[in-house]
């Protein structure tokens, strides 16, 4: 291909350097639990002890009516509820904080 | 965020906590995984977790009782317009328009560059990437794919085949849109190959890490196209160095979506990432017997490869000029020679008997990527380490260390999972190793540490925190033949 001289006054197509976003199917939220009272609710723990143990502590100290459910790891990807635990988990709290 | 939009789809309530300045990445990922509406509440970065816990406890419970709202009941499709031309004007038109700002709110507040890595461009006109595209024989149109079976990442398969996703934004790239941004740092079309296969790579820029990003060349193609692997590889001056290392950073900002302040949250961030790093090595100056990268990984040696880098932790260079090292190996004169016991005796001495265990001493544990002159790498093999991988050795047995001096490294709550897991070195649980149990800061084995030898004669070695064996098991290793 030939290379042309750029000319000051000619307008030039330029090129997008933006990636594709693949078009991305988007989803309502789960319904909410009408009370956590006497349901199944999974602390889900990766990483930032300060922040988790004292969490974990409390949850159980001042809601003793919830099932508390832990996974626990250190690692930046969580442990993922089992397909047998998520029948029966009613909620979720991911505790990131990476 | 994967799995909280599995859960929320399968009908299970879920709030996440994560750190008060990540609202916005979270919020970009949440759209990008299809549950743009997560509910998310912020954890302090400085009050003690106990404190910090009693203010929000109750709102992050209320998250999973309080009702939907309209929005968060919504589904729907994102798919933003994504036009090929972007703009259509002059030349100095075009200069302006692709030297955009955004403000950056709080904790970046300042304009950061939408489109370049806050420096001038080449203006990509069609004419440009066009040129660019003759660099390869892939079609313009055909989406970056992986070219051969990567193991895992993240704990998930990576097969040939599979389309690269750039990260955060999880977007998907063109041969072309590579082209555009190769042509953006100002690269010729025979470096085209080698950003093809950094882009196979995902150009990853990590998240709230210190992550430095540099790529190296291995194979005949360095020399072809022009790269310095000699005096001042990492500084500026050769045009290929300089540019192929600077397309990294801008795919990661336009392929990637990679935003300072939003979704790279970097502290300080790496001076490494500014203009981008890429370099060769110098595999004429190895020593007899010990491999270049390409060999040393699986691939021939006339095979071109180029190793992508994320590497986590510091920068240390042993500076050993002017004279110190010049003394030291000709006739032991000197610092270094007083310290290692051999005053007035002539070298081969081995410099890293100079440096190890210190490497260690500040930074963070694990295997090094060690960058060293042939003069060094050649007093090595002279005092008897004729292949790499016996100085692998030599530097993993002066890493060892009892259990009880392990247990206060940086990042080894991390890598043992809490201590829960199991010693990959002994393959004994931890909780079950008695603390004068020994275990090498320099990797899990001594081939995770890494020999790049470059540069020119004397002066220093650089010692780079992480090395390709040692990055979860996922190979950094990418061919640029399979781009030609």
């Amino acid at each position: 291909m030939a290379r042309s001289k750029p000319q000051a006054d000619r307008i030039y197509k330029c090129l997008n350097p933006v990636g594709t976003q693949v078009p991305v199917k988007t989803y309502p939220l789960a319904p909410r639990l009408d009370t956590i009272d006497g349901k199944e609710i999974w602390l889900s723990i990766t990483g930032e002890p300060d922040i988790t143990i004292a969490l974990e502590r409390q949850l159980k100290r001042d809601y003793p009516n919830v099932n508390w459910r832990m996974k626990k790891t250190y690692m930046p990807v969580q442990v993922p509820l089992s397909e047998e635990e998520m029948k029966t988990a009613d909620a979720v709290i991911q505790g990131v904080c990476w | 965020m994967p799995y909280i939009a599995e859960l929320e789809k399968a009908g299970i309530p879920t709030v996440l906590i994560d750190l008060t300045d990540q609202h916005e990445m979270v919020k970009q990922e949440a759209l990008a995984n299809g549950m743009p509406n997560v509910r998310f509440l912020p954890a302090s970065r400085t009050l003690p977790g106990p404190e910090d816990v009693q203010t929000w406890i109750k709102p992050m419970l209320e998250e999973l009782t309080r009702p939907l709202t309209g929005k968060e009941k919504e589904s729907g499709l994102y798919s933003p317009p994504q036009p090929r031309v972007l703009f259509e004007g002059t030349l100095d038109d075009a200069v302006e328009f692709y030297s955009q700002t955004r403000h950056v709110p709080d904790p970046l507040d300042a304009p950061i560059s939408i489109y370049t890595d806050g420096l001038p461009i080449v203006i990509p006109t069609e004419e440009r990437v066009a040129r660019m595209c003759k660099g390869t024989s892939h079609r313009p149109d055909e989406v970056i794919t992986y070219q051969s079976d990567r193991g895992q990442r993240m704990f998930e398969d990576v097969k040939k085949g599979d389309v690269v996703r750039f990260q955060p934004m999880k977007r998907a790239a063109t041969v072309e849109q590579v082209a555009v941004n190769a042509v953006m740092a100002g690269c010729k079309p025979e470096y085209f190959p080698i950003v093809l296969a950094i882009a196979e790579s995902g150009v990853q820029t990590g998240t709230t890490v210190y992550n430095n990003q540099w790529c190296v060349v291995s194979g005949p193609i360095a020399k072809e196209i022009g790269m310095n692997a000699g005096l001042g590889m990492f500084g500026p001056g050769n045009p290929a160095n300089s540019t192929i290392g600077r397309a990294y950073q801008l795919m990661a900002t336009n392929l990637g979506g990679a935003i300072p302040g939003i979704n790279r949250m970097s502290s300080l961030g790496s001076p490494m990432n500014r203009g981008g790093m890429c370099f060769a090595e110098d595999v004429d100056s190895l020593p007899p017997g010990w491999l270049g990268l390409n060999e040393e990984h699986g691939f021939r040696k006339d095979q071109n490869v180029v190793m992508v880098m994320g590497t986590e932790g510091g920068l240390d260079a042993a500076q050993f000029s002017p004279g110190g090292y010049r003394a030291f190996q000709k006739s032991g004169h000197g610092g270094i020679a007083r310290r290692l016991g051999v005053k007035g005796q002539p070298g081969p001495h081995n410099f890293l008997e100079f440096i190890l265990p210190g490497i260690w001493a500040g930074g963070r544990e694990g295997a090094r990527t060690f960058i060293m002159v042939h003069e060094m790498a050649h007093h090595l093999y002279e005092m008897g380490y004729k292949t790499k991988h016996d100085v692998y050795e030599y530097i993993w047995k002066k890493g060892l260390e009892p259990l009880s001096a392990y247990r206060n490294r940086s990042w080894v709550d991390l890598m043992t999972n809490g201590w829960m897991g199991v010693d990959r070195q002994s393959g004994i649980p931890w909780k079950e190793l008695p603390e004068d149990h020994l275990i090498s800061v320099a990797g899990d084995k001594p081939d995770d540490n890494c020999i790049i030898v470059c540069g020119s004669d004397e002066e220093v070695c650089m010692q780079i925190t992480g090395a390709p064996r040692a990055m979860f098991g996922f190979s950094p290793f990418y061919s640029i033949d399979a781009w030609k």
